[in-house]
Order: structure tokens, then C-alpha cells, then sequence
């Protein structure tokens, strides 16, 4: 027993001991040599941190969420970080609660590089909070094997309540992205705050239900398309350009009724402990070489235009890719809004839908 | 003997801090609206009528506690053989065998979850097995099936610990006497063994049933995102939603309903060796 | 001839038992060496998700960290659940029942509610998140499970005898180290075992109360949102083969010391 505790404190002190890599003109320059990044998990390119932290001798120290929900929780308990990445409608949701510092963007020059779809978002057009990271729409993924894409383009999202294809389809279990897609094929506004409507695409979501037999499944869903295990399935265009890229039996559409235009973007947090060094970061971020790498390593598009149009240029390794480059300027796609209580009756909705058999 | 009573102290200090001083913010925020802070508490009882009143919300109580008596109810039959056939071997064999099963409860459960998903797929190992001999292909992912197996995957072992705890060192002598009063193998397992075993079977019903009715993964992994039990509700209640009051009044429930099943079974073990200690 | 069948039985149940245990283990041990990122196709053979996992720091740090929590976490619940267990057991029935009661709560509690509660309670009391607020956090939903496993053995064991031993003029501490805990060790193995097992692979709990770059392998499992990769089944490859490894060791040096230890004499 002796042996096992001298063996873990031992331990522990070889682990305090290796973290300090950062040397100490960093944390002149700084005030600390430390960065703290909150972001997803898997969202960053393989080498873009261990570069920062060499380029400027500092130490980032990781931790990740994998839904805007669970970062705010610790957000609101009084966790501090420097860097976080939320999507849209949380960074709403912060700003008005004024939970974010605002930028310099005089520390942040890359800004020019900044992709054209990325710029002037409705929740921050002016960057005075956040600095956009990856974005995308979402789209239907099918195998034009055994669905016919005259059927897919005439039918749009209605293609989920056509039942030659019963069974055969996947169905992402979030309840923003599946009443987006019911109140985008009823021809209404996601953001909609109107009952009757909301009623009307709460219908629209039981019939596809009850007599489609969907499987409503979350991350499992690259997995399953990439193998081929059901035909449809609604899905974000950076998943779609990991399934696309791995089966091309796999096509990727955009309805003409609409979609969400979705972003991830860096935000400092009002209690973050090291801003200066948080502005030095997102500037990285927008360099090409680093938004190359994270576009390469997570797939998702890039908020450099550079690097964007690099990539699905003709030698580009998206090139053929038709779900990497996200539909802009489109009258009816439209972006989340943040409406704590509207979220809250479509997730209780949407668990009735799924529970409803 | 009392002098020993003092060593149960510091937990019951330390229990009263962390475990029932974060229960009691449960029950505050249970018993409230939303969006009130310390200065304006109201109390109601709306998040409990919102529960009870719906249809959906009940018939998911009773399924997740269907799925959890149907997962407890298949570890205790499989579990009780498994370990009494271990708590019947040599001693170094003994270990070995507890130490198989305790293994793979060492590796984290969602890639143990993902490896019964890549199993159970249309295409996958089992459907191709099938196909070999001319059968299938039958669809087991996002079934109840599924759903039931994963569980007792991951609680059996709980189980097969406790009911082998309770039989190893169990005292010989009771067995010889029934054999030596003419009790044949199979009375002197029902009459003694089994009694003294129950200890141990109630301890893993309790920790077989308690994750079992909680759990969320699981079920939205292998049963899909259409398996909703109450653990999902309470999970997308807290998480998603971020209705923290209407999810506490939910585990409120639940932590109720299951307090007192357990408090019964309890109550039905009236187990004499262990009443006759009271006074001790 | 019935003791053969019985031999016959007990060896088909034990077969079965050792095929669905790890029937999936093996899955995962194959999908480790994938070739491409599927959890569930396997193109071909390759040693990049190994690669992957030695040269990140954050996961390895991770595994360091998931190992001393649990093994400090199991020692700790294992000393005070036992301890509580033995003064439970000559405590007043209704203390009893109400501590059992309550000892129940963070096994049953959806742990969500235990995370977010604990959550609520160290920001109020301000204490820094991270290894410190992890340990703890760990300890207390361990000690039910130890608690849970020595109760029942505890409930077979003759009172006599620990009498019998402070009559003789045996300490009380003497009566429990030499009398009470031999009988009822079996219970606190088992109760380790758990222990070790629940706080290994918790993830909710130990998200909310983590902070300050403190993460376990869960935390990182978990959090792979985008997709959860195959240098996560050679980590629990590199797990199951280091556990294995230290198991062997252990059972076997005792066996050749005897053997030693036999020739010399």
C-alpha cells in the first residue's frame, strides 16, 4: 500500500513538473505564459497548438465540451478560460448577458483574412466579440445509388416523409437542426416564435416519425453513411465532407427551401485571466497555415478566404468536394437565434416526437 | 462493542457536505419556478403537475423502470451461476476468474458501448456469422434487444462480485451440518447457501437497478435517439434545455419511487442471521 | 458421473462468460489497428492511431491523471467505507437506515444531478477546480459502492469472535485489524474493485467538478465530438495490457518466491 501511494504522488509530481514548458519572456510579454483553450473536442488542426506554443514559447492548457450547453454551465459557475469557441447562437446569448470581453482588433491584424460568408453575422457583425473559426450549413447526405437526385433536388426536405425510402434514413438528434428542417420544408422561418407554426412543424416531425421509422443518432452518423448503412441522413456540411470524401456513393444537397447558416467562432470571456496572450492566439488562428491545418485535420470550412478558396480550388484536396465550400447569400437560409425560452419548448417537443412510438 | 460506532462519524459529517447539502439545492430547485434568484424564491409545485400530468413523461417512467427490472431480473439469473461456479473453484482459480470479469469494466464504456455497436450493426459480425450458415440478417441495433444487452454488459459484473462475495468464506460448517441431518445437495442449497447468499444479491440488485434506470448512454447509443428513457429526459432537461428545475423535479421522482422499491426490497429480506445481530 | 456433468457445466457456463466479456474487447483491440477512422469498417492494418496517441500530450497526460485519481480514490473510499461499514453495523437501527438511505442517493442520483450539484457546491465554497476538487469528488461517489459491498459480509459475521478477542485483552484497534477485517475481507476487495472500476471510467461527474486543464480519459472520450477515433481503442489496448502485465506480475512473483523459498529448504 505503502509503495502504491509513493508510486501516484511521485507521479503527480512528474506531471506538475513536465507542464512547464513556457518560458519566462512569454510571460513578461503576457503577464502569463499560459493560454487557456475551451473548445470542442477534436475541433483543432494536428499541429496548430504545439506550433503557437513553440512559435511563442507559452503552454496551452486544453479542455473541451461537446455541447454549448455544457460549456455554459461552467461558464456560469465562474470557471475562468481565455479562449472559447461557441457556436452563434450561444455567443448571442453571452454577449447579451455580458459574459465576453471586447475585442481589439488592433491585436488581431488577420482579421483582413476573414472569408467573405463569415463576415458582418447577424449575432456580431462588426467583430466586436468574436472572431469566426469554422462554419457551414447543414444539408441532406444521400447515396444517389438508391435515391434518385431528381427526387432529392423536386422534394427537398419532404424527401424525409417520402416513404419509398422508410427506413432507410438518418435523422441528427438535436431538436434545433430536426424543427429547422421541419419549419424549412413547411416554408416558415426557423427562427419562427409563432405557435401555430411551431405546432404545424411539431406535426410535420410525428408523421416523419411515425411512419418513416428514423434512427435518430448524433456524432455515430459519419460512421454509419460512411458505410453505407441507411441512404439519407441530414447532416452538418463538414460531417457531409467527411462522409463525401470516404464513399462516393455519397452526394450532398442543399434544399432550395433553406438551411441554417451556422458558425463557430473565439470569444474572450469577461474573467479570462490572460486577454493579451487570447488576442494573440485568435490572430494565429486566422494565419493560412494554421487555418489550413485546422480545415485539413477537422474538415469543417474555413473562416480564411484564402485557405477556403485554396481548398476546393481545382488542386485543392476538397476540390471535388461538394460540401466543403457552404452556400452564402442565399435569401432563405438563415442563422440561429438565441431564444432561451423557444429552445426550451422545441427540446421538450422534440423528446416527445422521439418518444412517441 | 460500541466503541466502534465513533468510525462511522466522520462519514456521516462528510456525507451531510457532500451528498445531501447539493440534494437539498435539488429539492430547492425542484420545488421552484424558473429564473428566480436567492432574493426571489417562489415556491411551486408546477414542474412536478408538468411531469405527472403528461402522457409521454409517464410512459417513459415505466419503460426505463421496465428495462431496468427486465436488465436486474437477467443479472441475478446469469449472475448467481457465473459466480457460484467461480466461488466453487480453487482459490488461484478464483481470482483469475474475478479478475477476467473485472477487466473489461476497466475500459472506458463508451468505446465498449461503440465496440456492441460495430457487433450488433445490420452488417455486422454477428448478421455475418448468420449469413454463413444461410440465417438473417436480423436487426438488433436500436432494438430493446440491444438496449437490454448493453446494460447487462456493463452491470453484470457488479452483480456476479457481490453474490460470489457473499458465497466465498461462508462459513462450511452449516453446509455440513445440513448434509450431516440428511439434507441432500439441492436442499441444502436452498435451505442454507441461497438464504445466506441474499445479502449479496440484494447489494447487486442495488447496484444493478439504480444505474440501470439512470442511465442515458446506452440506451442512446444502441437503442438510438428514439429509446428515450428517463435518464435522456433529465439529461436534455439539464443539458440542452437548461431547464435545471423541471430536470431536479424529475430525478426528484425518480430518486423517490426508487428509494422506496429499494427500502421494500429490503424489507422482504428478512434474513434471521441478520436480525439476531441487531443487539450486538 | 454426476460430478462429471456438474464439471461439464460449470465449464460451458465459464466458456460463455469468458466469449460475451470479451467478445467486444477483442473488437476493440482489432479496431486499434485500423487503418482508416471507422469504428465500425475496418479497411486495413496500421500502427497510426498508436502513433497518434504516444505523441499526444493531453491524452497521455490524461491516462497519468485517471490512474493516480483512481488509485488514491480507491484507497481512501475503500479505508473510510470500510471503517463506516464497521461502525454502521453497531449503530442504532434507524441511524443505520437513514445513512444507508443516503448512501444510496449518489448511486442512484442520475449523475448529471450528482455533477451539477458538486458543481454548485465548490463555486459556492470557491475552491479551485482541478485535481484536488476531482479527488474529492471521486472519494465520495466511491465510498457508497465500498460501503455497499462490506455491509453484507458484515451482516454474516459472528459478533463472538471480535467479543471474544477484547476479552482476551486485544485493543479494539487490534480486534479490527486481526478479528473483524480478515472475515470480511472479501467484501472489501470487491468493494475496491468497484471503486476503481467507477471512478475509472466516470465522465459527468468528473467533467463538472475538473477545471485548470486537469482532464481524464473519459473527459477526452467524450468530448471527441466530432468523432470519436481509434487511438482511443489503442489506449484501452495499452490499458487492458498494462493492467494485464501488472496482474501477472503480481500473481506470479509470489509463486516463484514460493518455489524459491521451496528448494532452499
Amino acid at each position: 500500500m505503502k509503495k502504491l501511494i509513493a508510486l501516484a504522488l511521485g507521479t503527480a509530481v512528474l506531471l506538475s513538473g513536465c507542464g512547464g514548458s513556457a518560458d519566462s519572456d512569454a510571460a513578461e510579454k503576457y503577464g502569463s505564459a499560459t493560454l487557456k483553450l475551451y473548445n470542442w473536442g477534436e475541433y483543432v488542426g494536428e499541429n496548430l497548438i504545439s506550433d503557437f506554443e513553440q512559435e511563442f514559447g507559452v503552454k496551452v492548457i486544453m479542455e473541451y465540451f461537446d455541447s454549448n450547453e455544457m460549456m455554459y454551465t461552467k461558464l456560469q459557475a465562474g470557471d475562468a478560460y481565455d479562449v472559447l469557441i461557441p457556436s452563434d447562437y450561444m455567443i448571442e446569448r453571452l454577449i447579451s448577458e455580458d459574459m465576453l470581453q471586447t475585442l481589439d482588433l488592433s491585436n488581431i491584424p488577420n482579421i483582413s483574412n476573414l472569408a467573405e460568408g463569415v463576415k458582418q453575422l447577424p449575432y456580431d457583425p462588426d467583430n466586436t466579440y468574436s472572431v469566426p473559426y469554422f462554419w457551414g450549413n447543414v444539408g441532406i447526405v444521400y447515396n444517389h445509388n438508391n435515391v434518385d437526385p431528381a427526387d432529392v433536388e423536386k422534394q427537398g426536405y419532404n424527401l424525409l416523409l417520402d416513404t419509398d425510402y422508410k427506413g432507410k434514413l438518418y435523422v441528427y438528434d438535436s431538436e434545433r437542426d430536426s424543427f429547422m428542417m421541419a419549419l424549412k420544408a413547411l416554408g416558415y422561418s426557423m427562427n419562427t416564435q409563432s405557435e401555430s407554426e411551431i405546432e404545424e412543424a411539431y406535426n410535420w416531425l410525428l408523421q416523419m416519425n411515425d411512419t418513416m421509422d428514423p434512427a435518430y443518432v448524433t456524432d455515430e452518423v459519419i460512421d454509419g453513411m460512411i458505410n453505407g448503412n441507411k441512404d439519407i441522413a441530414v447532416v452538418y456540411s463538414g460531417d457531409a465532407t467527411t462522409i463525401l470524401a470516404e464513399n462516393e456513393d455519397m452526394s450532398f444537397f442543399l434544399p432550395a427551401e433553406g438551411t441554417n447558416l451556422w458558425s463557430d467562432a473565439m470569444v474572450v470571456p469577461a474573467n479570462a485571466e490572460n486577454p493579451l496572450l487570447a488576442h494573440e492566439f485568435i490572430n494565429y488562428v486566422l494565419t493560412h497555415d494554421a487555418s489550413y491545418d485546422n480545415s485539413e485535420t477537422v474538415g469543417y470550412s474555413s473562416s480564411n478566404q484564402e485557405v477556403l478558396d485554396e481548398m476546393s480550388g481545382a488542386d485543392g484536396i476538397y476540390a471535388q468536394n461538394e460540401a466543403y465550400l457552404p452556400r452564402t447569400e442565399y435569401a432563405k437560409d438563415e442563422v440561429f437565434e438565441d431564444n432561451p425560452v423557444l429552445k426550451q419548448k422545441l427540446a421538450e417537443l422534440w423528446i416527445k416526437v422521439k418518444a412517441s412510438h | 462493542m460500541k466503541q466502534y460506532r465513533t468510525m462511522a462519524l466522520p462519514y456521516i459529517v462528510w456525507m451531510a457536505g457532500m451528498i445531501v447539502a447539493p440534494m437539498l439545492l435539488i429539492v430547492l430547485y425542484a420545488f421552484t419556478d424558473k429564473g428566480n434568484d436567492v432574493a426571489t424564491i417562489r415556491f411551486s409545485l408546477e414542474n412536478f403537475a408538468r411531469f405527472f400530468s403528461d402522457q409521454v413523461f409517464m410512459s417513459v417512467l415505466k419503460r426505463s423502470l421496465f428495462i431496468a427490472v427486465i436488465t436486474t431480473a437477467i443479472c441475478i439469473l446469469c449472475g448467481y451461476p457465473i459466480a457460484y461456479v467461480i466461488a466453487n473453484r480453487s482459490e488461484k482459480s478464483k481470482l483469475f476468474w474475478i479478475l477476467l470479469i473485472t477487466l473489461p469494466t476497466w475500459i472506458n464504456m463508451l468505446v465498449r458501448t461503440y465496440a456492441w455497436m460495430g457487433i450488433l450493426q445490420d452488417e455486422g459480425i454477428i448478421n455475418h456469422l448468420l449469413s454463413l450458415v444461410g440465417l438473417g440478417p436480423i436487426t438488433m441495433i436500436h432494438t430493446s434487444f440491444a438496449v437490454v444487452l448493453g446494460m447487462v454488459y456493463n452491470f453484470i459484473p457488479f452483480m456476479i462480485l457481490q453474490i460470489y462475495t457473499s458465497l466465498t468464506k461462508m462459513d462450511k460448517s452449516y453446509l455440513e451440518a445440513a448434509s450431516d441431518l440428511g439434507a441432500n445437495r439441492i436442499q441444502s442449497f436452498l435451505r442454507v447457501t441461497l438464504p445466506l447468499s441474499i445479502p449479496g444479491v440484494i447489494s447487486g440488485i442495488t447496484l444493478v437497478f439504480l444505474p440501470a434506470v439512470s442511465s442515458f448512454f446506452i440506451p442512446k447509443l444502441l437503442g438510438g435517439g428514439q429509446y428515450v428513457l428517463i435518464g435522456n429526459v433529465i439529461e436534455t432537461e439539464f443539458l440542452t434545455s437548461g431547464d435545471w428545475n423541471f430536470g431536479s423535479a424529475i430525478s426528484l421522482v425518480m430518486a423517490i419511487i426508487i428509494l422506496f422499491s429499494m427500502y421494500l426490497t429490503k424489507k422482504a429480506d428478512t434474513d434471521p442471521a441478520a436480525n439476531g445481530k441487531e443487539n450486538a | 458421473m454426476e460430478k462429471k456433468q456438474k464439471h461439464l457445466f460449470s465449464k460451458v457456463l465459464l466458456g460463455c462468460t469468458a466469449v460475451f466479456f470479451y467478445a467486444p474487447i477483442l473488437y476493440i483491440i482489432l479496431f486499434s489497428f485500423n487503418s482508416s477512422r471507422s469504428l465500425t469498417k475496418f479497411a486495413g492494418f496500421s500502427l497510426r492511431w498508436y502513433e497518434k496517441m504516444l505523441s499526444d500530450s493531453t491524452m497521455m497526460q490524461a491516462v497519468a491523471y485517471t490512474i493516480i485519481i483512481a488509485l488514491l480514490a480507491t484507497l481512501i473510499s475503500t479505508v473510510v467505507g470500510t471503517l463506516t461499514a464497521i461502525g454502521l453495523s453497531k449503530s442504532r437501527r434507524l441511524m443505520r437506515g437513514i445513512v444507508e438511505q443516503v448512501n444510496n442517493l449518489p448511486i442512484l442520483n442520475p449523475e448529471i444531478v450528482t455533477g451539477i450539484g458538486l458543481l454548485m457546491f465548490f463555486s459556492a465554497l470557491g475552491v479551485k477546480k482541478g485535481f484536488l476538487t476531482l479527488l474529492l469528488a471521486h472519494v465520495m461517489f466511491c465510498i457508497p459502492y465500498v460501503i455497499l459491498s462490506v455491509t453484507p459480509k458484515l451482516r454474516s459475521l459472528d459478533p463472538n469472535l471480535a467479543d471474544a478477542a477484547l476479552d482476551l485483552g486485544a485493543t479494539p484497534i487490534q480486534a479490527l485489524w486481526k478479528v473483524i477485517v480478515p472475515q470480511i475481507r472479501p467484501g472489501i476487495i470487491s468493494g475496491a474493485l468497484i471503486a476503481f472500476t467507477m471512478s475509472f471510467d466516470d465522465f459527468i461527474i468528473s467533467y463538472f467538478v475538473t477545471g485548470n486543464g486537469v482532464n481524464n480519459i473519459s473527459i477526452l472520450v467524450y468530448t471527441m465530438s466530432k468523432r470519436v477515433n481509434p487511438s482511443i481503442n489503442a489506449l484501452s489496448t495499452l490499458v487492458i495490457l498494462l493492467i494485464t502485465a501488472v496482474l501477472f506480475i503480481v500473481n506470479i512473483i509470489p509463486i516463484l518466491k514460493d518455489k524459491k523459498g521451496r528448494k532452499l529448504t
